[in-house]
């Protein structure tokens, strides 16, 4: 009790609540930049935090990390360009509400589905960290790989009601993931002998490619065709209490499901608004309209990701091991501070553990604030004429795809796979399904090889874990669902057509009788 | 209002300081030194680097700003070191990956591109099981190993690994190696009692040791360690196994003589500098200084060591 106390002073210091607000301020600006991800806002501003206390430290690290992870759909959702990986799925229905003129509403509703996540994912860490680490813990690589191939099937229904497309998609993510050492016996794969290929294609410059560099080739393209006039924002409105109500549902699961894929070590916030948008068009009563700018479409990976903010830190504060690869930093920064984080942690630095509860509540709420407060703001960026906000972006983009690793070559890469992306939107190929292959294939691949090894040559593992074959019968499911609400919706939009058809050839039939009469 | 006002205070004595020093000399070294790191930001060999960059400054007289160059199991950032201007102002952060990377064809420069500056950390190998094992000993560890040839699940931190393989050698024994990335996939698989054992440096192990979720059975150490006085060495249960992974700088080769000699100094004393051992204590990294000749042949003797290794491997 007194740790809590003492946590509770150290976190709600003036001082304290201001770095609060600068940290959650500067994660939403790096988040929302292409390219400038969480992990890379965390791993910039770590150097800074060495001359700080331990709970300043933690206060600046989290509220960037809080702060990137929701920046990120800010650009998913005006721009069509993730800001980081973990929103590559909120531009699917993020953007297509944002063409109906309604930017406002999307950026509320991500905010606020952030907001729960983040909130929701917290109470979890404070309340049930031993249990959620005792959980996590059973995940070993044949559920891993059980993960990954669950993963893959969302493919299906991030495929914009295309499957075989979303495939295709797929399988060149898988291709240009299997670049580089193969992860079990370190062979070098389709590197051509060039070092810098040896540790494989970086995720952050492919999807940079992929969406920011060919969105504005695209626009661009419009722009000298003088075709498509920029979205206008035709309505200001932020969610209503009905909506939210509608949304509410998917923000709770969402946010749970986020937090504990966040507990195990190894799988991150991309994952988890991936699975997250999946599980809740697959449980809609309307999924046909996931993809057409439907409000769970926004909520479900927004919280998703905010989720897993509070479920890494489960593993980092109960057994010591990140639980992805922000906390790993964080885990860096800890021990610097010379606090061994682990079982410990709560005997022996107790404050700093309840000051780091309190900061994640405290940056929920200073995210939720600054989050609602700016959409005026950041939906002026739509109001920019394209010849000026392009260019930007195109910069951004590069100096994003060059501070991953002080690498040109993959300012290269972001170039290379925005031509790719180019002609995929013009044989209107989705770009979010080889994102998803890139995050999972690697998962997929290594987990696999490994639990063949330790299995000692067998593949027993496919059918004597539960939890693997738990994720087994969950893609057989989840690509069943989907191939039934494809069928579905253009049972529907044929039954649509045919009625058009028919109304019109009665309209041609009575202007016809009009005629003889 | 404070903070800012002592932030700005610190930048214009930065500021002036460089001025004065560059009037002051007009040799080596005038402006910034770059210190390659051929990890990730967060990592063990980061926080080295950094600490030790930090503390060294005032030694050198000059910044030093730590640049993270990672890739290809640091053959990225080795690569690249190695081929920087040979002027003084880039220094990179070599380890043992170094001697291993080349030796697997993996990596096209070795320690003879470079200048050797100083060894700075050294960790030994630490076996580990979970609480409830009933390994009880490295003893019983190796019998278990002997016992079924293959089955023991050795959750290994790298590839290849060259404490499981030193062992397997030294015992004539074969484990399971199933490859993770590092200490922290290794040690929940450990925990979850999905691998039988793993092996890590102290540092990595320590908080779940402490906190009693793993047991450490033995120490590649020649002595045992301050932070773990219960665990016995390798040494101590009769088996001649001293080995771990170190950490130093290096400058490009061909770096001029006094240059580098400047460097050595600024080196040799931030090792010792008071700020710099209460860091690596406090982050249970062993210092291990070796000066440039001391240095060089720990690491011709490693080369012969992994060297053997491999080919015992083919």
């Amino acid at each position: 009790m007194s740790n809590f106390l003492l946590g509770l002073q150290n976190a709600f210091q003036p001082a304290m609540i201001l770095l609060t607000f600068v940290g959650v301020a500067a994660g939403i600006a790096i988040g929302s930049l292409p390219g400038l991800t969480a992990t890379m806002g965390v791993a910039v501003l770590l150097p800074l935090t060495f001359g700080m206390d331990a709970t300043a430290a933690l206060v600046l690290l989290v509220g960037v990390y809080i702060g990137a992870i929701y920046g990120g759909s800010i650009s998913a959702i005006l721009l069509r360009t993730p800001g980081t990986p973990a929103a590559a799925a909120t531009v699917l229905d993020g953007n297509a509400l944002l063409q109906k003129g309604q930017a406002a509403k999307a950026l509320s509703i991500s905010v606020i589905a952030s907001f729960g996540g983040g909130i929701v994912s917290t109470i979890m860490l404070v309340t049930l960290s031993p249990l959620l680490a005792s959980a996590a813990l059973r995940f070993s690589t044949p559920e891993f790989f059980g993960l990954a191939v669950f993963g893959l099937t969302i493919i299906a229904s991030i495929s914009g009601g295309n499957p075989v497309k979303g495939l295709l998609a797929g399988c060149l993510g898988l291709i240009v993931a299997m670049v580089g050492m193969d992860p079990i016996t370190s062979t070098p794969r389709f590197t051509f002998g060039i070092v810098k290929l040896m540790s494989g294609l970086n995720v952050i410059p492919v999807l940079i490619g992929l969406f920011a560099v060919s969105e504005v080739l695209s626009q661009m393209e419009s722009i000298m065709r003088a075709q498509k006039k920029a979205a206008k924002i035709t309505d200001h409105k932020i969610i209503n209490r009905k909506e939210l109500r509608q949304i509410l549902p998917t923000i709770l699961k969402s946010s749970l499901l986020g937090t504990f894929i966040g507990c195990i070590p190894g799988a991150g916030a991309d994952i988890a608004s991936f699975v997250s948008y999946n599980e809740a068009r697959r449980s809609s009563k309307h999924p046909e309209q996931f993809g057409t700018g439907c409000l769970e479409g926004i909520a479900a990976p927004e919280a998703g990701n905010n989720g897993v903010t509070g479920g890494a830190m489960v593993p980092m504060l109960s057994l010591g091991v990140p639980g992805d690869a922000v906390t790993a930093i964080l885990l860096g920064a800890l021990t610097i501070q010379g606090i061994q984080p682990g079982p410990l942690i709560f005997q022996n630095n107790g404050p700093v553990v309840y000051g780091l509860f309190c900061t994640m509540f405290l940056g929920n709420i200073a995210m939720l604030i600054m989050g609602l407060s700016g959409i005026r703001l950041f939906s002026k960026i739509v109001e920019i004429p394209k010849q000026i906000i392009l260019p930007i972006i195109l910069a951004l983009s590069m100096v994003g795809s060059f501070a991953i690793n002080n690498n040109v070559m993959d300012m290269w890469v972001a170039l290379i796979f925005g031509v790719i992306g180019y002609f995929m939107k013009k044989a209107n190929i989705p770009s979010s399904p080889a994102v998803l292959a890139i995050i999972l294939g690697p998962m997929a691949e290594t987990n696999l090889r490994r639990s063949v090894i330790m299995y000692e040559g067998s593949f027993r593992f496919l059918w004597t874990r539960p939890i693997t074959i738990a994720f087994l019968l969950l893609s057989v499911i989840s690509m069943i669902s989907v191939i039934r609400t494809t069928k579905r919706a253009r049972e529907r939009s044929a039954r649509l057509a045919a009625e058009q058809q028919n109304a019109k050839n009665e309209r041609d039939d009575t202007s016809h009788g009009q005629m003889e009469k | 209002m404070n903070l800012m006002k002592k932030t700005l205070a610190l930048l214009l004595c930065l500021v002036l300081s460089t001025v004065a020093i560059s009037v002051a000399y007009a040799d080596y070294p005038e402006k910034t030194v770059q210190m390659t790191v051929p990890f990730a930001a967060g990592g063990g060999t980061d926080a080295v680097a950094r600490a030790l960059a930090n503390v060294a400054e005032k030694y050198l007289g000059q910044s030093i700003v730590v640049v993270n160059t990672t890739g290809g199991s640091g053959a990225v950032g080795l690569t690249e070191g190695a081929y920087q201007p040979a002027d003084g102002f880039y220094v990179t952060m070599i380890t043992r990956e170094l001697v291993t990377l080349p030796l697997n064809g993996l990596c096209s420069v070795t320690a003879d591109n470079f200048e050797l500056i100083c060894n700075v950390n050294m960790d030994p190998g630490m076996v580990t099981v979970v609480a409830d094992s009933p390994l009880k000993s490295l003893e019983d560890l190796l019998a278990a190993a002997k016992a079924t040839p293959g089955s023991l699940k050795f959750a290994s931190t790298a590839t290849p690994n060259m404490y499981a393989y030193t062992i397997e050698l030294d015992q004539d024994i074969i484990f399971n190696h199933i490859p993770f990335n590092g200490a922290a996939e290794a040690i929940p698989e450990v925990l979850g009692g999905h691998a039988d054992f793993t092996i890590t440096s102290p540092g990595e192990a320590i908080s779940q040791v402490q906190g009693g979720q793993m047991r450490a059975l033995a120490v590649m150490s020649e002595e045992r360690l301050p932070s773990l006085p219960d665990v016995p060495t390798f040494k101590e249960l009769g088996i001649d196994i001293v080995t771990g992974t170190w950490r130093g700088l290096a400058v490009p080769k061909g770096t001029p003589a006094d240059v580098v000699e400047k460097l050595r100094d600024a080196f040799a004393k931030a090792v010792e500098d008071p700020e710099f051992v209460e860091f690596m204590n406090n982050a249970f990294l062993n210092i291990y200084y070796l000066n440039a000749e001391d240095f060089a042949a720990y690491i011709a003797n490693d080369t012969e060591v992994a060297s053997a290794i491999f080919s015992a491997l083919e």
